[in-house]
């Protein structure tokens, strides 16, 4: 009634759901950083969004099914193969009880999201079972997966196997353009153009925490620690060398670096696909504009998830 | 009142009381995402989906001008700390820096009476103002990928709490048996922004 993990690759964990309204306590949200891509795994396999799934970061990974089950593979760009035969991403697969899944070192985009009929069975921790990888929290017992780890299938099930349209399939890209708000100390910029005339570059300490830019150096007029202020997913912060950092799923929920500008809602879902090395690029919302913009990306995407405003 | 974000609305206040009171009489409303107090500063998470920026401003205005600080103790902990040594790894490094003995820092930080001025950063890690000026050390340049939980660790004018492993770049003075962690509990972080706390010398009880 399980899988094995043969392979685990750099970082494999279990995510669900994001942990909300615990902030209050330093609980990060946590859950898949790439939300969307994880919701369409699951809607392929007839799973509610945030059933616990399997996050692949990077480098790739190999299981082992231990009975039958329908699968998903989405998110990053990568080779996948079901048993040895190539498979098609952005589709409901049957897994037989003995076959191998390997999926491949992602070339575009950094996770890749597997999903099975039924979900699998995580540690809950405050009402989700979203791995935290710092405290040790939630899916399973709080750590990346080991080879020769087995993870039960809640309720193993097979399906008949759809795919998803392809207006629907998420496009992996190297060039990203990220919309933003003014934030609490954007005001307190030496140059206000400063964050949307340069291209950065993602840089190779990113992780579920956040996503750290190169490129050019952003400053402003604060000299030193301010008094440790609320922190979220999606606040871009500028540490005193100038270096921009943006906070992801696992964000610590107070810091006090300048907080210059807030990555919009309807756009956090991209922070889990920002690969070292993808060019990145600002441009500035109003409070207004952003509404439109979610109301629109919402009625966009609910014509395939139903519960879109659960996810993004 | 500014809007901090999409979605986020920052109040900044007097200090850690008022901030604390601003976000508890929030939360009560249960009409925010996320309701999260700093130093000076309480920040709302509102649902943009279903509210709109200017409405959401005009209801957190008026709520938050009906918050009021409540200076009764929620609660006083005598909390046991073993000082120095592999629990406290910094602070012979610390003592050298403040020239005083250990026993001299420990008598320091054992004599006052602290006041939690929030929980953040990391899953219950407690602010703990009111640490005594002799005593005021900066950060630790290159922060620690884990410090063990029940770790103590002083920097800024604060002593810090950490209630579970995990990251953390204060240098450490020593370590709490106490239990500040219990996952079964209502409230699984024992410690609360406004709890008094006493600091008692391990080695000598």
């Amino acid at each position: 009634m399980s899988i094995r993990i043969l392979k685990p690759g750099v970082q494999t964990t279990i995510q669900a759901a994001r942990r909300t309204g615990l902030r209050h306590m330093g609980v990060p949200s946590s859950g898949a950083a790439d939300p969307l891509s994880m919701a369409l795994a699951n809607r392929l396999v007839g799973n509610a969004p945030g059933t616990p799934a399997l996050e692949v970061t990077l480098s790739g990974m190999t299981i082992k099914f231990l009975e039958d089950v329908s699968v998903a593979v989405t998110g990053a760009v990568a080779l996948c193969s079901l048993d040895g035969t190539a498979m098609e991403p952005h589709a409901t697969l049957q897994a037989r009880r003995g076959d191998i899944l390997a999926v491949g070192a992602a070339t575009r985009g950094v996770r890749s999201y597997i999903a099975f009929a039924g979900g699998l069975q995580a540690d809950d921790f405050l009402g989700s079972s979203s791995t935290y990888l710092p405290a040790g929290l939630g899916g399973h017992a709080g750590k990346c997966l080991a080879a020769g780890d087995e993870i039960h299938l809640r309720d193993a099930a097979t399906i008949n196997p759809f795919q998803t349209p392809e207006e629907f399939q998420l496009p992996m890209l190297s060039s990203w353009m990220l919309r933003v708000s003014r934030s609490a100390e954007t005001d307190r910029l030496q140059d206000s153009h400063a964050l949307f005339a340069p291209k950065f570059t993602v840089a190779n300490r990113s992780d579920r925490m956040g996503v750290a830019l190169q490129g050019a150096k952003v400053s402003t007029d604060i000299e030193g620690d301010m008094p440790s202020g609320p922190v979220f997913p999606g606040t871009v912060q500028c540490p005193g060398d100038g270096s921009l950092f943006i906070l992801s799923a696992d964000a610590q929920t107070t810091g006090g670096y300048p907080r210059v500008a807030k990555v919009l809602r309807e756009d956090l879902h991209i922070l889990g696909q920002l690969r070292p090395g993808d060019a990145l690029s600002f441009v500035e919302r109003s409070a207004e504009e952003a509404a439109t913009e979610l109301r629109a990306k919402h009625d966009y995407w609910r014509r395939w998830l139903a519960d879109i405003e659960s996810i993004i | 009142m500014l809007l901090a974000g999409d979605d986020h609305i920052s109040i900044t206040v007097d200090g850690p009381r008022e901030a604390q009171a601003v976000a508890r009489h929030l939360r009560a409303d249960g009409a925010w995402l996320e309701v999260v107090a700093g130093i000076n500063s309480v920040v709302v998470q509102f649902d943009l989906a279903r509210m709109a920026p200017q409405d959401a401003i005009e209801q957190i205005q008026k709520a938050s001008a009906e918050a009021f600080v409540d200076d009764t103790p929620i609660e006083i902990f005598e909390i046991p700390v073993e000082y120095g040594g592999d629990c406290g790894p910094e602070l012979e490094a610390i003592c050298e820096l403040l020239k005083m003995s250990a026993a001299e820092f420990i008598e320091i930080h054992t004599a006052g009476e602290y006041e939690v001025d929030m929980i953040g950063f990391t899953p219950g890690f407690a602010y703990v103002g009111g640490l005594d000026a002799r005593l005021d050390i900066p950060r630790l340049d290159e922060p620690r990928v884990s410090v063990a939980a029940g770790s103590i660790g002083i920097a800024g004018g604060r002593t810090g709490l950490y209630a579970l492993p995990g990251p953390g770049g204060w240098p450490l003075i020593g370590r709490t048996s106490f239990q500040l962690f219990d996952a079964a509990a209502d409230e699984p972080f024992i410690l609360q922004p406004g709890s008094l706390i006493r600091f008692v010398d391990a080695g000598r009880q």
